[in-house]
C-alpha cells in the first residue's frame, strides 16, 4: 500500500507538471479562458493548489478502498466517491474510522450496569434509548 | 446509638443520590428556547406532508433521506437509498455521505445552524429537517438520524419521525440533549434556486459550491442568484455568480458580478484576476491591466497567472 502510494504520488506529480506546461508556454488565448474556480477560493486557506490536487485524487483513492472494506457494493463504490466534494472526501479520508454512522438500532444488549444507568438518564430525560420509559 | 447512626449514614447517602439526580436534572432544565423565539415563531407547526417509512435494520439513513427526498417530489425509495448510503460492516451511514446522496438526486443539503431555535425556525418555515441523535451517553453511543416534522411550543415538544415511529413526540429538553451530542448536526433539502432562510452564510457556500463540483456551474447559476439576493455583500458569492454567469455564456453579467466582488474585498486577487481575464476577452486591454495589476499585487494562488497576463499584454502593445 505505502510503495503503491509512493508510485502514485509520483505519477501524479508528473502527470501534473506535464498537463500544466502548455497552459504556462500557451500565449493569451482569449477563447479557451481558464477563470479561478469557487472552489479553489473556497480552499484558498489550504496548501498549494497541485499538492492540494494531488491529495484530493489520493483521498479518493484512499475513501475508495474504505468503502470496500465497509461492504459497499463494487457496482456502488465509483458512484458513491464522485458523489463526495473535495472536502467531504478528504473528511471521510481523515476519519471515517472515527466517524459516527447514524443506526439507531433498537435496544442495545448492553451490560447490566449500563442498562441502569441508561434506565435511569432515560427517566432523568438526559437519553432516549428505552421505548417503555416515554 | 448504632440505629441512629446506620440511620443518619442511610440519610446522607439518599441525600447525596437525591442531589445528584437534582444536578443530572438540572442539565436538562435549562431553557433551550431564547425568549425571541417564543415571539417570532407561531405556536405550532407539523409538516404532516411528510410520508413515513420505518426503518428497518440499522437503516434509519436511508429512510430518513427517502422520507425527505420523497417530499420534495424526487422520485426514490429506500430499497433504492440502501446501497447508496448505507455502510454494512459500520451498520450505520456517516454524515458526509447523507449530504453526498442528496446531491445525487439533483437536490442540495445545507447544514443548519446548530441551535433549537433555527431548528424550529426550520420547521415553522415549512422545510423538514434531517437531525442525527445520540440518542445514549458518548461512553455508549447510539447514533441515530430522524425527521424532524414540527413542534409544539405550549407543550415544549418536538415532533419526529424517528426509527419505527411515524409520530414520536419528545420533550424539547430530552431531544437537546441527545441533539447536542452530535454538536447539533442536521440538514435541510432544497431544490437548485431556492434557499431556505436561516443557513450561514458559509453553510450555504460550501453547499453550493459541493453541488456546482458535481453538477457543474450552470447548474449552480440559480442557486448562486438566490445566494446573493440573500446575501449581497458576500464577496465570495458575487465570486461564485460571477463563474457560473461565465460558463452560461453571459460574460456581461458575470463581469458586473466580479467587479461587484472586487469593491465588496479588494484583496480578492481571484476576483481581480477573472475580471481582468474577462477585459482581456472583451478587448478592453487597458482596464484588464488595471485589474491584473491588482491580481498581481495581491499574494496567492493567482498571482503567478495574473503577472504572466501583464508580460503578455505588455509584448502585444509595445
Amino acid at each position: 500500500m505505502k510503495t503503491l502510494r509512493a508510485y502514485l504520488s509520483t505519477l501524479l506529480i508528473t502527470a501534473l507538471i506535464i498537463t500544466s506546461l502548455p497552459v504556462a508556454a500557451a500565449p493569451a488565448a482569449p477563447q479557451s479562458m481558464d477563470l479561478v474556480s469557487t472552489q479553489s477560493v473556497l480552499s484558498a486557506d489550504r496548501a498549494g493548489a497541485d499538492r492540494e490536487r494531488i491529495n484530493e485524487i489520493l483521498a479518493r483513492a484512499d475513501v475508495q478502498d474504505q468503502l470496500l472494506k465497509q461492504g459497499v457494493d463494487l457496482d456502488e463504490v465509483d458512484a458513491r466517491v464522485a458523489a463526495l466534494s473535495d472536502s467531504e472526501a478528504k473528511q471521510m479520508a481523515d476519519q471515517l474510522e472515527m466517524m459516527p454512522a447514524g443506526a439507531g438500532g433498537g435496544v442495545i444488549g448492553a451490560l447490566f450496569a449500563v442498562f441502569i444507568i441508561l434506565l435511569i438518564t432515560d427517566i432523568l430525560g438526559l437519553t432516549d434509548v428505552y421505548p417503555f420509559t416515554r | 446509638m448504632t440505629t441512629k447512626s446506620t440511620n443518619m449514614l442511610s440519610n446522607a447517602r439518599f441525600a447525596g443520590v437525591f442531589i445528584m439526580l437534582l444536578l443530572l436534572s438540572g442539565c436538562a432544565r435549562n431553557p433551550v428556547l431564547l425568549q425571541s423565539t417564543y415571539q417570532a415563531l407561531p405556536p405550532h407547526a407539523e409538516i404532516t406532508s411528510v410520508p413515513f417509512y420505518a426503518q428497518t435494520e440499522f437503516q434509519c439513513g436511508p429512510a430518513t433521506l427517502a422520507m425527505v427526498l420523497n417530499h420534495q417530489d424526487v422520485d426514490t425509495d429506500v430499497e433504492q437509498l440502501i446501497p447508496q448510503v448505507f455502510l454494512p460492516e459500520r451498520d450505520g451511514s456517516v454524515q458526509p455521505e447523507m449530504l453526498a446522496t442528496v446531491r445525487r438526486y439533483g437536490q442540495l443539503a445545507y447544514p443548519i445552524r446548530g441551535t433549537m431555535d433555527a431548528l424550529l425556525g426550520h420547521l415553522a418555515a415549512g422545510d423538514p429537517v434531517i437531525v442525527m441523535q445520540n440518542l445514549s451517553l458518548p461512553i455508549y453511543p447510539m447514533w441515530h438520524y430522524a425527521v424532524a416534522i414540527g413542534y409544539d411550543l405550549p407543550n415544549e415538544t418536538l415532533i419526529l419521525r424517528s426509527g419505527e415511529i411515524e409520530r414520536h413526540t419528545m420533550l424539547f429538553s430530552r431531544f437537546n440533549a441527545t441533539w447536542a451530542r452530535t454538536e447539533r448536526w442536521g440538514f435541510v433539502v432544497a431544490e437548485p434556486g431556492t434557499l431556505p432562510s436561516g443557513i450561514t452564510a458559509r453553510n450555504a457556500l460550501e453547499a453550493i459550491s459541493a453541488y456546482e463540483e458535481t453538477n457543474g456551474p450552470r447548474a449552480a447559476l440559480s442557486s448562486w442568484q438566490s445566494f446573493t439576493q440573500q446575501h449581497p455583500t458576500n464577496a465570495i458569492g458575487q465570486f461564485a455568480l460571477g463563474n457560473a454567469l461565465y460558463a452560461d455564456e453571459q460574460p456581461d453579467k458575470a463581469r458586473h458580478a466580479f467587479e461587484r466582488a472586487t469593491q465588496l474585498d479588494e484583496e480578492m486577487g481571484a476576483a481581480w484576476l477573472n475580471l481582468g481575464l474577462l477585459l482581456l476577452q472583451n478587448d478592453e486591454p487597458e482596464a484588464a491591466r488595471e485589474a491584473l495589476i491588482q491580481a498581481a499585487s495581491l499574494e496567492g494562488s493567482w498571482q503567478a497567472k495574473a503577472q504572466s497576463y501583464l508580460v503578455e499584454l505588455d509584448v502585444t502593445h509595445e
